[in-house]
Order: C-alpha cells, then sequence, then structure tokens
C-alpha cells in the first residue's frame, strides 16, 4: 500500500505535465468540432469569448463533404508518398556505401548522418536560400517562377528538402540494419557463390526488411504530420492549396481564419486517425517481418 | 586434385596482429585433416584464407594446382560450414539448402533432386518446409552440411561446427561426419580447439600456436610424440604431467628420486623439462622396490578425483611440481595426504629442452 502510494507519488509531476499538456488537450480536440465558436473566439484570440454554439456533426459533415479537407488529404498523401520512399531509397543507398571497410570511412558516415542535427527550420532556411526565390543562389526558374511559386513544383522541391533533412536519420537506421546482419551470413553467401548483386537481393534485402518496414511507418507517420517546412517555404502554395497538408491546414483553420477551430480540431481527428491506423498496421505486421535466429 | 597448400603464408591484421605466420602445410587430396589450437591460434583464419574471405599477407595458398590468393570465394569450389551454421534466417530449409545450387543456376529439376538426396542423407527430409528458427542445433547444423555437401565442391571447410551442440550429439555427429567425408571422398579441413574431435575424426591432425604451425601428423603418432612442450599437454585429458628435472645416467631425476629412461642418458647431466603422461605412471608402495628394478619417486597425495571409470591421483613431489596419476577404477589408491611412490614406464618418458621446449631426442 505505502509502496504504491510512493509509487504515485513519483508519478505525480510527470502525470501532471502530459495531464495538462497532452492528456486534456487531446481528449479537449474531441469536443471542438461539436461547437462553433463565435467570432473573435478562436485560438488565436486573447478577447472575451462568448459561449460557443452546440452545433451537433454539422460541422463533421461540412469538412468531410468540403474540397478543402479532400484535396488536403489528396496532397498530404502525395507528399508522403514523395518523400518516404525516396528518404529510404537515400538512406539505404548511403548506409551501403558507408557499411564498407575504406579507409577513412568514419568520415563520410559523419557526413552522411549530420543532417539529424538540422531542424526542419534549419533546413527550410538553408534551401529557401537556394531555390526560394528567382534569384536564389541556384537560380531556378520554373515557367518564368522560382521552383517554390509553382503550382506543380513546389510540392516536389518541399519533398526533396523534406527528403535532405530526414537523410540522417534514415542513414543512421539503415546503418544500424546492416550492422546487425550477422557477417557469417554474407560470408556464407559469398563462399556459396552468390555476386555481389545477388547477396544484396537474396540476403542483404530480405534481412533488412524488419528496419526498411519500421522506416517506412515511421517516416509515414512523420511527414503525415510534415508543417514547418510548408509554413515556412512555400508562401504562396500553401495558400493556393497545391502544398496544404493536412497539419498546415489545422494551423491555418485554427489561428488565421474566424470561428473555425471547430474545423481545425476535424482536421487533427482526421490526422490522428491516418496515424493511429498506421501505428495498428505496424504493430499488427511487426511480427511478420522478424526473422526469429 | 584438390590438395590444399599453404606455402610461407602470414596474415596480418590491422594493428600489426599476425593471426598466422609463415605457415608451411600441405593437405593431401581426400585427406581428413584436423586443424587443431586454443582460440586465438591462427587456425580459423588459416581456414578462411583457404575460403577466399580473408587474403593471406604473404605466401601462397594453392587449391590443386591454382594458386588461388587472387580468385573469388564463388571460384575456388569450396564449401564451409560455420560455428554459427549461417543459415539464411528468412529462407526454409529447402530454400537454404538450394542457395548454392541457385547462385549456379542449376536447372530446377536437377535442383530438387539434388535437395532432396541431401535432405534424406541428412535426416532432414520431413524439415525441408519449416524456416531455421524452428530446428534444433543438430537439425540447423545438418542443414548447413546439406547446404555445404550439395555443390559437391572438391574441398570441405568446417569451423567449429560441433561446438554449438550438446556433449551427446556431438559424440553421434563426430562419427556421422567421418562417415560423411568417407562417403563424399573429398578433402575436408576442419578447424576445432576440442581435442578429443582432433583425435577422433582427422587423418592427421595440425597442431598451431600464436599463428604458427607446432607439428603436424597422424593422431598417433602426435600423442605418443609430442614436438615440444606446447603439443604434450594440448594433446590429451588429463594433458601430460610435464615438470623439473635433471637428465643424467639415473634417468630423469627429481628431489627424490628419478624416473627411469630406456636407455638413459648417454650425455653430460643436463637440466631438462621431464614429461609422463598420467596413464603411464603407477602408483607403487613406499616399502617396496619397484617391480622391474626401475627407479621411484617419491610423492604426497594431494587430492583423488573419482570419474567413475577410472581415477586421477594428483600428488605433489618434493620440488612442488604436480603431477597426475590415472589409476582405474577396480584398483586399489591411495588416500589424500599419503606418502607414495611413482613409478613412470621407461619407454614413455619424454624429455623436452627448458630453453625451447622442443622435444629432445633421447637415442
Amino acid at each position: 500500500m505505502r509502496e504504491s502510494a510512493l509509487a504515485y507519488a513519483m508519478l505525480a509531476p510527470s502525470l501532471l505535465i502530459f495531464g495538462a499538456f497532452v492528456f486534456f488537450p487531446f481528449v479537449k480536440n474531441f469536443s471542438f468540432p461539436f461547437y462553433q465558436q463565435s467570432t473573435a473566439s478562436g485560438f488565436g484570440t486573447f478577447g472575451k469569448a462568448a459561449p460557443p454554439k452546440w452545433v451537433g456533426w454539422q460541422q463533421w459533415h461540412e469538412v468531410f463533404t468540403s474540397r478543402t479537407f479532400w484535396h488536403s488529404a489528396w496532397v498530404t498523401v502525395q507528399f508522403v508518398v514523395l518523400t518516404v520512399p525516396l528518404g529510404i531509397a537515400f538512406g539505404l543507398l548511403l548506409a551501403v556505401l558507408a557499411h564498407q571497410r575504406l579507409r577513412g570511412i568514419t568520415i563520410f558516415r559523419t557526413i552522411f548522418s549530420s543532417t539529424v542535427a538540422s531542424s526542419a527550420a534549419v533546413a527550410s532556411t538553408i534551401f529557401f536560400s537556394l531555390i526560394g526565390t528567382e534569384s536564389g543562389l541556384w537560380k531556378l526558374r520554373i515557367h518564368g517562377h522560382a521552383l517554390l511559386d509553382d503550382k506543380t513544383w513546389a510540392l516536389p522541391a518541399i519533398a526533396l528538402v523534406s527528403v535532405w533533412q530526414s537523410l540522417g536519420l534514415s542513414f543512421i537506421v539503415m546503418s544500424s540494419g546492416l550492422q546487425a546482419i550477422p557477417d557469417d551470413l554474407l560470408e556464407a553467401a559469398r563462399v556459396d557463390g552468390a555476386s555481389s548483386v545477388r547477396r544484396f537481393r537474396r540476403v542483404t534485402l530480405p534481412l533488412l526488411s524488419p528496419t526498411i518496414f519500421f522506416a517506412f511507418v515511421v517516416g509515414s507517420i512523420s511527414a503525415f504530420k510534415t508543417f514547418a517546412e510548408i509554413d515556412l517555404l512555400s508562401p504562396i502554395g500553401k495558400e493556393t492549396g497545391g502544398t496544404s497538408l493536412l497539419a498546415y491546414q489545422v494551423k491555418r483553420l485554427a489561428f488565421e481564419s474566424e470561428s473555425r477551430n471547430g474545423q481545425a480540431a476535424i482536421f487533427a481527428v482526421g490526422l490522428f486517425a491516418i496515424v493511429l491506423l498506421l501505428t495498428l498496421i505496424q504493430m499488427r505486421l511487426e511480427r511478420r517481418v522478424h526473422y526469429g535466429r | 586434385m584438390s590438395a590444399v597448400a599453404f606455402e610461407g603464408v602470414t596474415k596480418e591484421f590491422a594493428g600489426g596482429v599476425r593471426a598466422v605466420d609463415s605457415l608451411d602445410l600441405v593437405i593431401e587430396d581426400h585427406e581428413f585433416l584436423v586443424l587443431l589450437g586454443p582460440s586465438g591460434c591462427g587456425k580459423s583464419t588459416a581456414l578462411r584464407m583457404i575460403a577466399g574471405l580473408d587474403d593471406p599477407t604473404a605466401g601462397v595458398v594453392r587449391i590443386g594446382d591454382r594458386i588461388v590468393n587472387d580468385v573469388d570465394p564463388k571460384d575456388r569450389d569450396v564449401a564451409m560450414v560455420f560455428q554459427s551454421y549461417a543459415l539464411y534466417p528468412h529462407m526454409t530449409v529447402r530454400k537454404n539448402i538450394e542457395f548454392p545450387l541457385d547462385a549456379r543456376k542449376l536447372p530446377h529439376a536437377e535442383r530438387n533432386t539434388v535437395v532432396q538426396h541431401a535432405a534424406e542423407v541428412l535426416g532432414l527430409a520431413e524439415l525441408l518446409d519449416r524456416k531455421p528458427a524452428q530446428l534444433s542445433g543438430g537439425q540447423r547444423q545438418r542443414v548447413a552440411l546439406a547446404r555445404a555437401i550439395v555443390r559437391r565442391p572438391s574441398v570441405f571447410l568446417m569451423d567449429e561446427p560441433l561446438s554449438n551442440l550438446d556433449a551427446k550429439l556431438r559424440v553421434q555427429t563426430r562419427v556421422e561426419l567421418v562417415a560423411l567425408q568417407r562417403s563424399l571422398a573429398s578433402t575436408l579441413i576442419y578447424v576445432t580447439h576440442d581435442q578429443v574431435e582432433a583425435m577422433t575424426m582427422g587423418h592427421r591432425i595440425a597442431i598451431m600456436r600464436d599463428g604458427m604451425l607446432q607439428q603436424v601428423g597422424p593422431p598417433q603418432e602426435v600423442y605418443d610424440r609430442p614436438a615440444n612442450q606446447f603439443v604434450a599437454q594440448f594433446i590429451g585429458t588429463p594433458p601430460m604431467n610435464t615438470f623439473h628435472a635433471v637428465a643424467s645416467a639415473r634417468g630423469l631425476e627429481v628431489a627424490d628420486g628419478a624416473f627411469a629412461m630406456v636407455d638413459g642418458w648417454a650425455r653430460e647431466p643436463q637440466d631438462v623439462i621431464g614429461g609422463i603422461r598420467p596413464e603411464h605412471l603407477h602408483l607403487e608402495s613406499l616399502a617396496r622396490e619397484a617391480p622391474d628394478g626401475g627407479a621411484l619417486v617419491v610423492a604426497t597425495v594431494s587430492m583423488v578425483e573419482a570419474l567413475g571409470h577410472e581415477r586421477h591421483v594428483h600428488c605433489r613431489m618434493q620440488n612442488d611440481d604436480s603431477i597426475i596419476v590415472r589409476v582405474a577404477a577396480s584398483d586399489p589408491y591411495p588416500t589424500t595426504g599419503e606418502a607414495v611412490a611413482l613409478r613412470a614406464d621407461a619407454e614413455h618418458v619424454h624429455v623436452f629442452s627448458t630453453e625451447t621446449g622442443q622435444r629432445v631426442a633421447l637415442a
């Protein structure tokens, strides 16, 4: 009895912080969609708020029949499809290169993993100076204007920034996966007559599949939640919808328009549902891609 | 023709660690050679150089008539069984066994026949659709063997393949491996640190220490005439007794007595290391003369170990060297603290140099 009381006492500070800043907002978010906030009572306002009005399922209906939501969801899926496989492929390529036993390879390993130390904001700032404007360092123009201002190319360009920023982490994850493959399996394959391509295809890649699967799920979750790159790099695209990802829409609806935080909460719930689904898939499939040894 | 030869082979790793030092060794075609030695003696490195997994720093490795220093492992016509078995965990037993054939693009029908045959030879026919994780240690070891034999290589390399098996299974597999080598009629090079495996399996044993070859020869010869003190003590359980002595006309003199030698010591008396295997020592009553009129050494019993089929009587001689005597379980034995007289079979007394540890020829 005393022991459990002590345990709760020690847990209390964490519970308090998590409760106030995670659990309470999380639960509260599910109630917002059922209320309409009156003008000037949104999250971004500090004036005296009028009491919110119960509107039931009306806002859910509005959001799920709106073009904005489905377009945003579609753009988000495009972004995920662009970033996740590319991030994994580049991370794997660099990890395979860095796995060679060569003199000075640790220098390359350090370089390859270095982007892990940069934030989305830093990556965005760097790339903005390169491609942000027509007079950016790379002087890239498409259809007569800067890459990030182009309706078609803004999303792939931001996706590339995101891939670059997450490359360090992807490299580290893939490297650890490669290092976990016992050397004697690859040596056995060498003696068994397999060429380097065959060894990679038949031994390395299958044994790396749990790592790739993990990177795929975590990368997808992270890509679905992308916000900073869009907010910083896409001054026009995000308004016209070309780069308007779900997470960005949550912020825009809640803070930039009047009395639409109920809708913002529905976007957040939608995002949560997608992430939850991915997590469940991971938990379900995780065992299938692991090999007992 | 699948003899294997090391000609002045040295392997040095980064940091100057010399794993194999000027190794000269020829393994004959169809021979079962055991590379024996303690951990870190270079035996596995030597094996890996035959497989092509490590490159020699100096010297030449030959397989048949070919120098293979720069030949890729897949082109050496060797198969290797690893200590860990190195089974591909994501493949079924069938796919594991098939892998070397698959890599060589053997026609599908032929592949099936070969796999099925290997599986039957090794008692794996029922397990072909299982994954390695679903197999016992012994079954995994058989899969590794099957994977090696399907290719019918000219040279088999085995790196401590029995070390992960329990004692009973090890004895059984030992016998099966010897039979398998005979039926395959291939050259087999087998690495182990287990001297029982070495004694029972190989046509010849090559004993290594610190990267250097100590002795190579048939097991009984190595046992009976060890080239140096290291080999003498490495082979045999319990190991050969070694002790400080003076070789003289009386035999091997120790503090309180002497062990007889067949032809005596014709040279000037000299400090040496004496060596006698426990089974070549006999306990005599202190009151009696040695039955053959030979010399005796007085010692005190410090411990008696009963092993069921025999006893090991640990004695301490007066010069403080300890010595073990093997006594049959049915024979009388002394008790701890008792003083005894030790007699050696004169024809089985070994003499090693105190400086080099090398065997000193007595005749």
